[in-house]
């Protein structure tokens, strides 16, 4: 029978420090005969996979891209598992299961963002910190996963300017009409862009209109997040939101990721925030 | 079946596989592995820790690991266990982890290594007339021997329901014991046993035909729509996160993964020359402990203990019904039992109700 937690050895085919202490990796399976383009290891935005260092264990990380044969997972340097996947060289192997979990909503925005409506084709992405790494996936695909007309505005915060994900593409990313606002926590020489929480950004910019929004960030952001997204009129089932929680299993067993009647693992890790508004634990 | 029939059964079963079942020691019903059927103790009362164990081990090795390549492991044991003489209670649990682990090749390989022989005194379940109807055919079992009270002499447990039944697998005598089988494995085991005087019960699903428990539907909708924060404070305020109550309670299978890194074997004794190797284990875990909730970095979501003892009930009572129409309590009381504070899970829930 299965077994959910067999994992697929994959290689580290490239490694491109973000941070001080953040790395992005690029992994190829192992064995040619699995693809990641085929139906074997296909992932949607927003998904997650859990990644295995036997020895240092396992943990849940999101992919933030996906190229060809490959995928690339970006990771904070911050316990055990994560420590020792940094002291990696490429050619080392890591082990990978997955993926799992719903991804961001994207099959009915790729078909509004087709048809003409005008209606809630675009999207507004909130993120704070590494909060970046579950939608780099989606920003990268966006003809793809949102259709040529979806308008993609982000609002991201960094705690400081050296700690934003992803720098070197921003400039790609607006190329392709990504409008991106950025934040950082507190003021410093090199950084002459807006000053605050991710939350600022929404009287700092306009906001894109016929937008859902997706929310992802540390768990502290989404409370303020949310009411700002209220004042601006977004309506309850255009808000989502991903969720990190601990997870042992990534099955809906282990009960680590448990939020009231859901599990992160399998109900989410994104969450229309119309289901779980009530749910004590949740936000 | 008389004493000396059931001992035939008890060292027939014996004969291929180990049993475990309910005995006394220092005055307590405790489970043990029975080799003597003289200290099979079949009285229908509880045992201090339920049958768990047997389905779900403390710790069991997933896998092997060599570098980062998974296999199973090489010194797993298959080997075939007979429960003799589970309570009904700790057979409802087994339907439980029926579901939950439902797709878990482990459990699943275990799963079918185990007899299960229920069992039942009459005078400790009482409303005796409805007993079939609505429990045997909602347990998984195998085998059921239920001893009837003297009192209740006379009625069969198949005449509410089963008219069509050979009415001689009746009460005969004081301290005999009616015989049902519940799977083809168990018709097997006691047609081979040599003891054919049993009747089958269809397993009817773990649900009643009347559905969920009422009153338990009551409880999760309170908690579901957040009744009343103060009885949380308070047993927070009680409880001391000391978790025993996860470990005693039949139906607690949280679980963490664990490498556990070996150290015994050279390299040279190895195929493979990588230095990493060891096990990959699933250990019994608690939403009392520290670490259950806690991301790389230290955030914790269960941060105080009146969020955890929450979360406790919370599975028990919503999630669990939410997912598998059952209810996650089979009411042994066991937690209470064990608990060093006092806390007594009957009246948790009458106060939920009343909330």
């Amino acid at each position: 029978m299965r077994n959910s937690y067999q994992t697929i050895p994959a290689v580290i085919t490239k490694i491109s420090p973000q941070t001080d202490n953040i790395k992005l990796f690029r992994f190829e399976f192992e064995k040619k005969s699995f693809k990641i383009s085929g139906d074997d290891f296909i992932f949607r935005p927003g998904q997650f996979l859990i990644l295995s260092l036997p020895g240092w264990g396992e943990a849940p990380f999101a992919p933030c891209n996906r190229l060809g044969e490959e995928l690339e997972l970006c990771v904070r340097s911050v316990g055990r598992l994560t420590r020792k996947l940094h002291s990696l060289k490429i050619g080392d192997k890591v082990g990978l299961r997955g993926p799992y979990g719903n991804g961001w909503p994207l099959n009915d925005l790729s078909q509004i963002a087709n048809s003409k409506s005008s209606e809630k084709k675009n999207l507004l992405i909130i993120v704070g910190g590494l909060g970046l790494i579950p939608l780099r996936t989606l920003i990268l695909g966006k003809k793809e996963f949102l259709g040529k007309d979806a308008k993609i505005q982000i609002f991201y915060g960094a705690k400081h300017p050296s700690e934003m994900l992803f720098s070197s593409e921003y400039k790609d990313w607006r190329k392709n009409g990504v409008d991106l606002q950025l934040t950082i926590d507190a003021s410093c020489p090199e950084w002459r862009g807006c000053v605050g929480l991710v939350t600022k950004l929404f009287d700092a910019a306009k906001v894109v209109e016929n937008a859902r929004a997706f929310v992802c960030g540390p768990p502290v952001m989404y409370k303020s997040v949310i009411e700002k997204l209220k004042e601006k009129k977004f309506e309850e089932e255009d808000i989502y939101l991903s969720f990190e929680r601990r997870m042992h299993c990534g099955i809906g067993v282990c009960q680590h990721c448990g939020v009231g009647n859901f599990y992160t693992c399998k109900h989410g890790p994104v969450f229309e925030y119309g289901l779980i508004k009530n749910t004590l634990g949740a936000i | 079946m008389n004493n000396a029939q059931l001992r035939k059964f008890f060292d027939k079963i014996k004969e291929d596989r180990v049993v475990f079942g309910p005995a006394i020691q220092d005055g307590k019903t405790i489970i043990k592995k029975i080799d003597d059927f003289r200290d099979l103790k079949l009285d229908g009362r509880l045992p201090i820790f339920s049958f768990k164990r047997f389905f779900l081990p403390e710790k069991e090795s997933l896998f092997e690991y060599v570098g980062v390549n998974l296999s199973k492991p090489s010194e797993r044991k298959t080997q075939k266990i007979a429960l003799f003489g589970v309570n009904a209670r700790d057979l409802k649990s087994i339907l439980i982890y029926d579901q939950v682990f439902e797709k878990d090749p482990w459990y699943q390989e275990r799963r079918e290594n185990i007899l299960v022989i229920g069992q039942m005194s009459a005078t400790s379940e009482g409303k005796w007339e409805k007993i079939e109807e609505d429990l045997f055919e909602h347990l998984s079992f195998d085998i059921f021997l239920a001893r009837f009270a003297p009192a209740l002499d006379g009625l069969s447990p198949g005449e509410s329901t089963r008219d069509s039944e050979p009415k001689r697998a009746r009460i005969s005598g004081d301290n005999d014991l009616t015989v049902f089988s519940g799977s083809v494995l168990g018709r097997e085991v006691l047609e081979n046993s040599g003891y054919n005087d049993f009747i089958h019960i269809q397993f009817s699903g773990p649900v009643k035909e009347k559905g969920i428990d009422k009153r338990m539907l009551r409880i999760k909708e309170k908690l579901e729509k957040q009744h009343d924060q103060a009885i949380w404070d308070r047993l927070g305020a009680r409880c001391i996160e000391c978790g025993k109550c996860s470990i005693v309670c039949p139906t607690c299978f949280c679980f963490r993964i664990d490498d556990q890194a070996e150290l015994g074997r050279g390299r040279a004794e190895r195929d493979d020359r990588s230095d990493n190797q060891g096990t990959r284990n699933r250990c019994w875990d608690s939403c009392f402990y520290q670490e259950f909730s806690e991301l790389s970095g230290g955030h914790k979501f269960l941060n105080t203990t009146a969020k955890k003892i929450h979360f406790w009930y919370f599975h028990k009572f919503v999630r669990i019904p939410e997912e598998f129409d059952m209810v996650g309590c089979v009411g042994c009381g066991r937690c209470a039992e064990v608990c060093p504070v006092g806390i007594d899970i009957k009246e948790v829930l009458k106060e939920i109700e009343e909330s």
